[in-house]
């Protein structure tokens, strides 16, 4: 009673999952999935979105918040951000969290939407050489070119790399190399990181609202965990690439885990007590989302696959997506204990995956750039995306949804899961193979030997028919004929039929004359010798001819057929036809 | 008998019981309008989310209506159809600033409109397009709008814009609901 209603509803609303709540395709909004978060902005139970916009081109970047359907502020960011996190920074009532915006080597942090304070990433060591030279130039010891110079000399060398204020110099016309310098060689050198992405990571309790820390990945392969209040380096951990994607679980007092894709093409897992990552991934592809479902990481791949694995890096499956993926996300419902994988894909879908099975297919008007899954307002299972037009989807799990893993419409059919009942091995099975297994060697000698002189063989057998004409078939060029022969009759007389054909493509053949051998003891032919008339090519050409059987012995012989060319003694074709014993009595 | 109906009720020597559901989105002010209804000493002073549901009484002119108070939570909506069977008419509330939700309402108000309990009664339905003091709260034209309520064919439908912490808009709806069910019973 309940599995035909339930099947009906699948395929009948399989779309239908979801609610469109809203789609603006001209929000201009422009990010990615790392600048996007749901958060209670007011401590009113109502989730707003905040969304730190990259803009077009350069400039207008903003940190815009929204609610329902309507923007509810906007922010001018002063750089293109590179990620954008909420978290409860201290205890004090409201309990309204605060928004940190990562952009080049800062992060800003708003506090009920205002700026509240900006954390500087720490400079990193400069070259001594660099410096060195740097000296030198401000004590007026070397001129421009001669900085240049040497300064060239330390960029090809040194494995610290060479600040952004000498970088720029080395680019300089010589014209501008004076001003330039005297501007510049009064101040310190410095040099500085970028953050390539952000997390946070509660400070020592579990709870939902708890204190959180910020955890940055920068250019220069590092990870720093910051203090939520004071802002201070807690930890700070190398790899051996640099950082893209992200994700942390745990609490900085007890014990977590961030797991970390790089660029090169791998993941690295951290723990608490570890300045080196402890576990390593290496994937085929480089990653280009990065979810974690419970104790497993699923990753999506360049090459448009999906692969998961644990974190300790034993790989766990993999899934072909039908186009290359473009951003990740969880969907995490925990009222419902429902967890899932959102890919977005460059061919407008977005599919929900649960493992490798794909239980939910949603076609969107525009590619995806940014998902975002969880409350928003006053919904648990809200769905935002953000578009590469600029464009803002909202869409809303229905309460009564159900995602099944039978409905998953690619991946491999179930039938091919099903173990099929093959037989027993036999005794002579097995013997067998472990005959062929023991004599592999000489088996395989022997059938090459005998392949090679069935080959010597059929040669032999050509040849000896070319040198003899023995053929039905002329081999002449300019007289490409074919011939075949039927015998009827009982006997002793016999009916002769030859059929003759000119395979040529246009050319008709003339001059020719059929002639033939036989013992006269045995046969008499009424005539032995005729000429054939023109042949165009293509037709069929039967040539009747009558042959008489002499002896009642019941024996029989070959009579040999000649087709003949005027003025030419080898002929064209040969045929052997094999007489049948005469059967019939003589009539006279 | 809607004579003697009508003197009993002006005689105040009998009122009519109905049952009435009170559905909607959470948040949506279902609460507040069912205590703006209760005569003012009984009025409670500060309305929380309602849990479960809970059953609240109040009086008009000629009818004493029971009113289930359904909680609008998504955990708790589906608790809303075991109680279909009881009620004569239902109250369905719209918040209607959430246009966000306003997909969500009109699905919920769908999925009760083709319970088998619901789908083949003529019950009466009020809707009140609740938070019209809002500033960028929707008109009740565009709230029935958006939830079609032009394709409710067989069922007595109203829709009146609300404001209940301020009671506005409240007494034109339960009048119309008065009417309804008096009518049906006649
Ligand atoms: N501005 C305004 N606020 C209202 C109005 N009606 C209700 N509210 C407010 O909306 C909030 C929710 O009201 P409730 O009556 O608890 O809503 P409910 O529908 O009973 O919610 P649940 O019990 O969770 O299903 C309260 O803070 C009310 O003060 C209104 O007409 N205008
Ligand atoms: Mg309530």
């Amino acid at each position: 009673m309940s599995s035909v209603p339930m099947e009906m509803k699948d395929s009948a609303v399989s779309s239908s999952k979801w609610l469109d709540a809203h789609y603006d395709p001209v929000a201009n909004l422009y990010t990615f999935s790392s600048c996007i978060t749901l958060a209670d902005l007011h401590g009113d139970g109502e989730n707003k979105l905040v969304v730190g916009d990259l803009g077009t081109g350069a400039g207008n970047m903003k940190l815009k918040v929204y609610r329902g359907t309507g923007l509810l502020s906007e922010n001018t960011l002063l750089d293109l951000p590179t990620g954008l996190v909420s978290f409860l920074m201290d205890q004090h009532e409201p309990r309204t969290p605060a928004i940190a915006v990562a952009s080049g080597p800062f992060i800003y942090i708003y506090k009920n939407l205002r700026p509240y304070f900006k954390f500087t990433l720490p400079n990193l060591e400069v070259n001594p050489l660099e410096q060195d030279v740097w000296n030198q130039a401000r004590g007026d010891m070397i001129d421009p070119l001669t900085l240049k110079e040497m300064l060239e000399g330390i960029r090809d060398k040194a494995d610290i790399p060479l600040s952004v204020r000498s970088l720029r110099f080395l680019m300089l016309e010589p014209q501008e190399m004076e001003s330039y310098v005297n501007l510049h060689k009064q101040q310190p050198i410095r040099r500085q990181t970028v953050i390539t992405c952000i997390g946070t990571l509660k400070k020592n309790m579990a709870d939902d609202d708890a204190v959180s820390c910020l955890v940055i990945g920068t250019e220069s392969q590092d990870i720093y965990i910051l203090d939520p209040e004071a802002f201070t380096i807690l930890s700070k951990m190398s790899l051996p690439s640099v950082p893209t994607l992200m994700d942390v679980t745990g609490q900085f007092d007890v014990e977590f885990r961030i797991i970390v894709a790089c660029r090169n093409g791998n993941i690295y897992v951290l723990r608490r007590d570890s300045q080196k990552p402890k576990y390593c991934i290496e994937l085929s592809s480089h990653p280009v989302g990065l979810v974690r479902m419970g104790k497993n990481v699923v990753v999506g791949c360049a090459e448009e696959t999906m692969q998961s694995f644990t974190q300790k890096g034993k790989k766990l499956w993999t899934t072909y997506l039908p186009a290359p993926v473009t951003t990740m996300a969880l969907l995490d419902l925990p009222t419902r204990g429902f967890q899932a994988i959102l890919v977005a894909l460059a061919n407008c879908e977005v599919h929900v995956y649960r493992d490798k099975n794909i239980v939910s297919t949603i076609k969107t008007q525009d590619v995806v750039t940014s998902i975002c899954f969880g409350r928003y307002g006053r919904e648990d299972g809200t769905l935002i995306m953000t578009t590469k037009g600029g464009g803002l989807i909202v869409k809303i799990l229905k309460r009564t949804a159900v995602f099944d893993d039978k409905d998953s419409i690619s991946g491999p059919p179930i039938a091919q899961s099903i173990r099929l009942n093959v037989p027993k091995k036999t005794k002579l099975y097995v013997d067998q193979t472990m005959r062929e297994r023991e004599n592999a060697v000489a088996m395989h000698r022997a059938f090459q030997m005998d392949l090679s002189r069935l080959r010597l063989a059929a040669a032999r057998a050509y040849v000896k028919a070319l040198e003899s004409s023995l053929t039905p078939m002329s081999t002449s060029l300019t007289e490409p004929l074919k011939m075949n022969a039927v015998v009827q009759g009982l006997g002793p007389s016999f009916k002769l039929t030859l059929n003759i054909q000119n395979t040529a493509a246009c050319r008709p053949v003339m001059n020719l004359a059929i002639s033939f051998l036989y013992d006269e003891n045995l046969y008499s032919m009424r005539t032995a010798f005729f000429k054939i008339p023109l042949l165009v090519p293509g037709l069929n050409y039967p040539i009747d001819t009558f042959v008489e059987c002499l002896s009642d012995k019941g024996i029989s012989d070959i009579i040999k057929v000649f087709v003949l060319r005027e003025g030419k003694s080898t002929p064209l074709l040969t045929a052997h036809i094999n007489m049948p014993v005469s059967e019939g009595l003589a009539l006279n | 008998m809607g004579l003697f109906d009508k003197l009993a009720g002006w005689l105040g020597l009998k009122k009519k019981e109905v049952n009435v559901l009170c559905l909607g989105l959470d948040n949506s002010g279902k609460t507040t309008i069912i205590n703006q209804l209760k005569p003012s000493n009984a009025q409670a002073q500060d309305i929380v989310p309602t849990i479960g549901f809970s059953i609240e009484k109040f009086k008009t002119s000629s009818l004493s209506f029971t009113v289930f108070d359904m909680s609008g939570q998504g955990r708790y909506r589906n608790l809303w159809e075991h109680y279909y069977k009881e009620g004569q008419a239902i109250i369905f509330v719209i918040d209607s600033s959430d246009k966000l939700r306003m997909v969500v309402a009109k699905e919920e108000l769908d999925t009760l409109l083709n319970h088998p309990d619901v789908k083949h009664r003529r019950i009466p339905i009020l809707f009140f397009a609740n938070k019209m003091d809002l500033r960028d709260a929707l008109s009740s034209v565009k709230v029935s709008q958006l939830l079609c309520l032009e394709n409710i064919k067989d069922k007595p439908w109203h829709i009146c814009a609300s404001n209940a912490v301020q009671g506005e808009g409240l007494q034109e709806g339960v009048d119309w609901l008065q009417d309804q069910i008096r009518t049906m019973r006649t």
